[in-house]
């Protein structure tokens, strides 16, 4: 196939009615094949299988990654509760002045808490 | 081979043997599939060693997102999704670096090295699609590349870019004038 008829095909090959199927084939025919070097796969394979690969590792430093994160969030959520708990019964309730542990305090002391006066 | 078509229940079976540790089924996976992402990274990149990595990407991308495969779309899909996402954000990086550091323009962004063939026409053909290519705008080579190399049809083309149908067709119009425009000066 000559160059121009080339041309021609890849202009037909996007028409919105054209058989785009018939049209790529044509072309691999023609020889505009896309391929990947010898031994692609076996690179993926060797990046991915090989024990001490870059990738392997990266997976197990992700996956203890994870597992940290929920052995601290689950050590976090005790935590608040316990705080909560120890709050609720020293306190006697959940309010602002009772999460600051000001639940006694009238504003007189405060002021002298602050000042010194 | 173009649009490679395969059982659908023979490819949840590669899927879920490669989830489970099975090195033969993934190999079996990237040598359907080979053919297919190297048509769209080295349409959109340019027949280079860097498309080779993207292409390496891809499959390593999917051997990590396997988990998340449900099997609602075709693997080839799945697939071709991941390729198009990887290839557009290697384009994106690269403009960003010439931008910084060249003021080349657009062409100089891609390489291309035609496969040697032992026929000087079939030679022509490979070195006029990749030129033509890498001369049109992103937009338009994305969809381009889905019809030309990869023989998809308007609907399907919509559904690997997630685009609207109306998008892709009038992108395929302004594709097809600039295409033109390309191949008067090849």
């Amino acid at each position: 196939m000559k160059a121009e008829e080339i041309k021609e095909l890849l202009i037909r090959s996007l028409d919105e009615n054209a058989d785009a199927g018939e049209a790529a084939r044509r072309l691999e025919e023609e020889g505009a094949v896309f391929s990947f070097s010898k031994g692609f796969t076996d690179k993926i394979l060797e990046r991915l299988y090989t024990s001490g690969s870059a990738a392997s590792k990266e997976l197990e430093f992700l996956r203890n990654l994870n597992s940290a994160f929920y052995r601290i969030a689950l050590t976090g959520v005790a935590a608040i509760v316990i705080l909560l708990i120890s709050i609720f019964l020293m306190e006697g309730s959940f309010s602002f002045n009772s999460f600051l542990g000001m639940s006694d305090s009238y504003d007189e002391s405060i002021i002298y808490l602050l000042t010194g006066n | 081979m173009i649009k490679e078509s395969y059982r659908q229940e023979e490819e949840s079976e590669l899927v879920k043997a490669s989830q489970s540790g099975d090195k033969q089924a993934f190999s079996k996976i990237v040598k359907r599939y080979q053919g297919m992402v190297a048509r769209t990274v080295k349409g959109m990149l340019g027949d280079s060693v860097f498309a080779e990595d993207i292409g390496q990407e891809v499959f390593i991308k999917l051997f990590y997102s396997l988990s998340e495969f449900r099997g609602e779309s075709k693997l080839s899909t799945y697939i071709q999704k991941i390729a198009v996402n990887l290839t557009l954000n290697e384009i994106k990086r690269r403009k960003r670096f010439f931008s910084m550091f060249s003021q080349k323009g657009n062409n100089e962004m891609y390489e291309f090295d035609v496969p040697d063939h032992d026929n000087e026409e079939r030679k022509d053909a490979a070195e006029l699609v990749n030129k033509a290519l890498i001369s049109m705008d992103t937009k338009f080579r994305i969809i381009v590349t889905m019809r030309m190399l990869q023989g998809y049809s308007t609907k399907e083309t919509a559904e690997i870019l997630n685009l609207p149908l109306g998008t892709v067709l009038s992108r395929l119009s302004r594709a097809q004038a600039q295409l033109k425009g390309i191949l008067e000066k090849l």
